[in-house]
């Protein structure tokens, strides 16, 4: 299987990793060899119609930080979408930057790589929580996989595992902690005490949350989750904009203390159901599915027959969110 | 033994059938139905008085098949059934007001405020305060969309249970 990859960031690079450490593995089992023919960052491309090293790839990228360094193969300022056309590939890996304005460049080129009549996998939310019914119609029209377990809650399962392991059950409604960040952040002020300002300031010194952490403490993020999970797993037609959104930044330490005297915590919670899209914190209870610490994500799912099923892993990182996009690519290859 | 129930059921056809067969097929046996469609409410329910003969535990099983199916009881044996609603806000509580946003929930038939915490910041706009509902049970909603009126108009963050 010839993959473009399309970003090499934190994901990309896990991907690389991954490709790496495991071909060998998909071989035996699946009779699958995943080829990086292309790969791209903002300095450009690198392409081998034979396949990339992928070890060679992330040597280069950690020492000059550009893929156009590659030995031979580089080319630099090229863009993306000419990429798409100046190589034979199956499968298209997108990876860039969430972009919630228009969803670009992932979309276009998502869209490209679908009139191409080439498989898409995602992880990246801004295309999907924006344009969800396009992007399905263009994989439907064309007759390819699209996939994107990788965009809601990084390594736990969800998508997949609510089409392919709950196939015969209606999902009600999905409640769930979709981000890691503001999860990390309310468990810290939790068992510190502390107040909201300076929990946020630690956890950006750890690296969890972002310089910018709008995205995350405003519930953004979660809300883009709300949209996907909403239109791949309840069959909706909706939009970030149908999101009703309260973050955390308004949180404080005695708020904290006057849940736990009852027993219960502040989280951070998506409430995805065809009367409610909501990102909001709540309280839950002690003790219960909801209450996991630290970056950890989780989601109960409501199913008319198997009543609640709960889920909970890594939301985010590098090798995690890279193994979801490997879960997809095996999943594509054995249906072929 | 017997036990009495009243439930609140939409006043739709095939509501009751709906409830009735579930409960038949637990174990127990179902005694009266008196269904008072006379006395519809303002959501449009109708409560329904049930008498069941069975032993405990298949009476515990109706009353959690019920649950499941969303269906609310709101009395049994004669003792109206309590939820307890608990919400925490955080904003500007004190100078809004607090007796009107208490009286503004103890209005609602059924409800009252059982308990309510109050704990000041720094900040006067980001103080918290702690509220416990008891209501009749199946006023959830309508407490919840009462509360989220009073925050939207005074600037209230609602921390709801999920
Ligand atoms: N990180 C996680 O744990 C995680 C988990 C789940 C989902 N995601 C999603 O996965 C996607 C990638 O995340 P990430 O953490 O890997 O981001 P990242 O570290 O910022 O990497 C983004 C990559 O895309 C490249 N890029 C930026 N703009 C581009 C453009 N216009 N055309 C082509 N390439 C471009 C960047 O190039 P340079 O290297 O030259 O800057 C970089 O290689 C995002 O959509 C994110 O929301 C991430």
């Amino acid at each position: 299987m010839k993959i473009c990859l399309m970003g090499f960031g934190a994901v990309g690079q896990g991907v690389a990793r991954v490709i790496s450490l495991k071909n060998d593995h998909l071989n035996d089992k699946y009779g699958l060899d995943v080829k990086i023919v292309a790969v791209t960052d903002t300095s450009g491309a690198a392409i081998a119609e034979e396949g990339l090293d992928p070890d060679l790839l992330l040597e280069i990228k950690s020492k000059t930080g550009k893929v156009c360094d590659y030995p031979e193969k580089g080319i630099s300022d090229l863009d993306a979408l000419s990429v798409l056309d100046q190589v034979e590939y199956d499968c298209l890996v997108e990876v860039t930057p969430t972009n919630i304005q228009d969803g670009e460049p992932a979309k276009t080129l998502m869209i490209k790589a679908m009139a191409d009549k080439k498989d898409v996998v995602t992880s990246n939310k801004g295309p999907l929580a924006l344009s969800f019914s396009d992007l399905i119609k263009n994989a439907q029209e064309n007759d390819v996989q699209f996939k994107f377990e990788a965009s809601v809650g990084g390594a736990m399962p969800i998508i997949n595992f609510a089409q392919q392991t709950l196939p015969g059950c209606d999902i009600e409604s999905i409640f769930g902690i979709l981000n890691g960040t503001t999860n990390f952040i309310l468990s810290r002020m939790t068992r510190e005490g502390s107040s909201y300002e300076n929990t946020l300031q630690e956890a950006q010194q750890m690296g969890i949350a972002e310089t910018d952490p709008t995205q995350d403490v405003e519930g953004i993020d979660a809300a883009c989750k709300t949209v996907i999970l909403a239109n791949s797993i309840l069959g909706m037609d909706v939009t970030l904009k149908d999101v009703e959104l309260d973050g955390i930044s308004r949180i404080t330490s005695e708020s904290i203390a006057l849940a736990k005297k009852e027993g219960f915590l502040i989280k951070l919670i998506a409430e995805v159901s065809s009367h409610t899209l909501k990102v909001s914190p709540r309280l839950v209870r002690e003790g219960s599915p909801y209450s996991v610490e630290g970056t950890l994500n989780m989601a109960t799912l409501k199913t008319d027959l198997a009543d609640e099923v709960t889920v909970v892993g890594r939301g985010a990182g590098s090798i995690e969110t890279a193994a979801a996009i490997l879960s997809d690519l095996v999943n594509i290859w054995k249906s072929k | 033994m017997r036990t009495n129930l009243v439930l609140e059921l939409l006043d739709v056809p095939g509501q009751l059938v709906g409830v009735l067969e579930p409960i038949g097929g637990l174990g127990a046996n179902i005694v009266t139905v008196i269904h008072q469609r006379d006395v519809k409410t303002e959501r449009g329910t109708v409560p329904v008085q049930i008498t069941l003969e069975g032993d405990e535990e298949n009476l515990d099983l109706v009353l959690k098949e019920l649950e499941r199916l969303g269906i609310s009881v709101i009395e049994i044996d004669g003792v109206l059934r309590k939820e307890k609603i608990t919400t925490i806000l955080i904003g500007n509580i004190v100078d809004r007001d607090v007796k009107d946003t208490m009286d503004q929930i103890n209005q609602l038939q059924g409800v009252r405020v059982a308990d309510l915490d109050l704990k000041m910041a720094e900040e006067p706009l980001e103080s918290s305060a702690k509220i416990i509902v008891e209501a009749d049970y199946g006023k959830r909603d309508e407490v919840m969309d009462k509360i989220h009126k009073i925050a939207e108009n005074k600037d209230f963050l609602v921390i709801s249970e999920v």
